[in-house]
């Protein structure tokens, strides 16, 4: 009970902060409409290929938007030098990253929001809600994911740097499994159920695992 | 009872020493000041006694714990107010103190108490990083006494905060353990019966209190 108080002070705080300073939604507003411009002009778009050019752009989207995401997460405590105020607290450092996993997928979720729409209104993608679950299963494993990294290399100077390079490997099953769940959801070969099945597995042990690391990652 | 005893303490950033063998026993309820130049290790010695920092070698105990196997215990011991304010510039004071209380574990009314100690009643509403210097440093002191800690552990607590410097700390630091580091002798002198010199990272001590590093 204790934990998911401070899990939620925590997410709360970010999220606080960023509605009043909207340092990062705005970025990422910007950066998903012009991966929908570049998406749009860069491929000759017709009725017939439109839906299966829009998964990629969907993918693309999400990955690179939620690098920039994550990666503000631990910068900005790094930054203000208030990371070192929280970890002095009696705070469980698992529930301090919990709470910092979920407000970076909060504030990709927001992008979701925008950009499924915004390809079904483009690309002709189907807004149903098995695309919507295939892609929050992601966000959850991706978040997960990011965070922890984001913790990693908050203390280095190249962490714009390392971030991608230690993230991108660990997010490529959650873009595989997504992609064909999105696919098949979208009418397109393949099993919807086995897809998300598999995304289930991957939140489950990379949000255990991450869990069980968090605490070494933010207590040293 | 001694609230720290250190024995040895040691830390080294790469070739660079920090502290060097650094032996120290304060008893409850003690203030002592450490003053030095800045590089001296003032820094790196309250880190260190903060348990925010583990010291490369050396042992410490505070109330009688293995400083850094019981860190976590001691957290609710252990308050810390750092060189850095380290708030949140777009929460407001009393916020920042409210986020705090939520993740010491203590009722969110005792940071209007706190608010009133050190003096910001009147600013709890503006954001941080409108806030003067002197203003945040009082409202990190603030976040270092919600959970009214046993032990304060202070790096330059009196930076910025100008002529009340004197009364808000004596009022902070009254009934409980301290250890201040801090460029000003006077305020020292006036705070603190007991007083550490350090000069690259060792003791140049004062006789009754400390053994003096060769």
């Amino acid at each position: 009970m204790n934990q998911l108080r401070v899990a939620l002070a925590v997410a709360r705080k970010d999220l606080r902060s960023e509605w009043r300073t909207r340092e990062l939604v705005p970025a990422l507003a910007q950066f998903i409409i012009l991966a929908l411009l570049i998406g749009n002009f860069g491929f000759q778009i017709d009725s017939r290929n439109a839906s299966t050019i829009a998964p990629g752009i969907l993918w693309l989207a999400l990955v690179f938007a939620g690098l920039v995401a994550f990666g503000r997460t631990f910068a900005a405590e790094r930054e203000q030098a208030s990371l070192e105020a929280m970890l002095m607290t009696p705070a469980s450092p698992v529930a301090i990253f919990a709470g910092k996993a979920l407000a970076a997928a909060a504030l990709l979720v927001v992008c979701e929001m925008v950009l499924l729409p915004a390809l079904s209104l483009f690309f002709g993608m189907p807004l149903s809600g098995d695309v919507v679950a295939a892609v929050l299963l992601a966000t959850v494993g991706m978040a997960a994911l990011g965070c922890l990294f984001a913790a990693v290399v908050a203390r280095v100077r190249a962490r714009e740097l390392l971030l991608p390079l230690l993230t991108l490997p660990l997010w490529i099953p959650f873009i595989i499994a997504g992609g064909l769940a999105v696919q098949s959801a979208m009418g397109l070969p393949g099993s919807y159920q086995q897809a998300i099945g598999l995304l289930i597995d991957f939140d489950i042990l990379f949000v255990v695992l991450t869990s069980l690391a968090a605490r070494f990652v933010l207590d040293e | 009872m001694s609230v720290i005893v250190a024995d040895g303490l040691t830390h080294r950033f790469g070739s660079e020493v920090a502290l060097e063998g650094l032996d120290l026993v304060l008893d409850s309820g003690e203030h002592m000041a450490v003053l030095g130049e800045n590089g001296a290790g003032k820094t790196t010695l309250l880190r260190v006694l903060a348990t925010a920092l583990r010291p490369t070698a050396g042992r410490l105990r505070i109330a009688g714990l293995d400083a850094f196997q019981e860190r976590r215990r001691l957290r609710h011991y252990l308050g810390y107010v750092a060189h850095a304010p380290g708030l949140y510039p777009a929460l407001s004071a009393a916020e920042n103190l409210e986020f705090f209380c939520d993740l010491q574990g203590v009722s969110r009314s005792r940071a209007a108490d706190v608010l009133e100690t050190v003096g910001l009643k009147a600013v709890a509403h503006r954001r941080a990083d409108q806030l003067s210097r002197g203003t945040q440093q009082r409202l990190a002191i603030g976040r270092a006494i919600l959970h009214e800690p046993r032990l304060l552990i202070l790096d330059e607590p009196d930076a910025s905060l100008g002529a009340g410097a004197f009364d808000l700390l004596s009022g902070v630091m009254h009934g409980t353990t301290v250890v201040l580091a801090t460029h000003d002798q006077a305020l020292a002198n006036r705070l603190c019966p007991r007083t550490i010199v350090l000069r690259h990272g060792r003791s140049l001590g004062t006789a009754t209190h400390l053994r003096v590093v060769q």
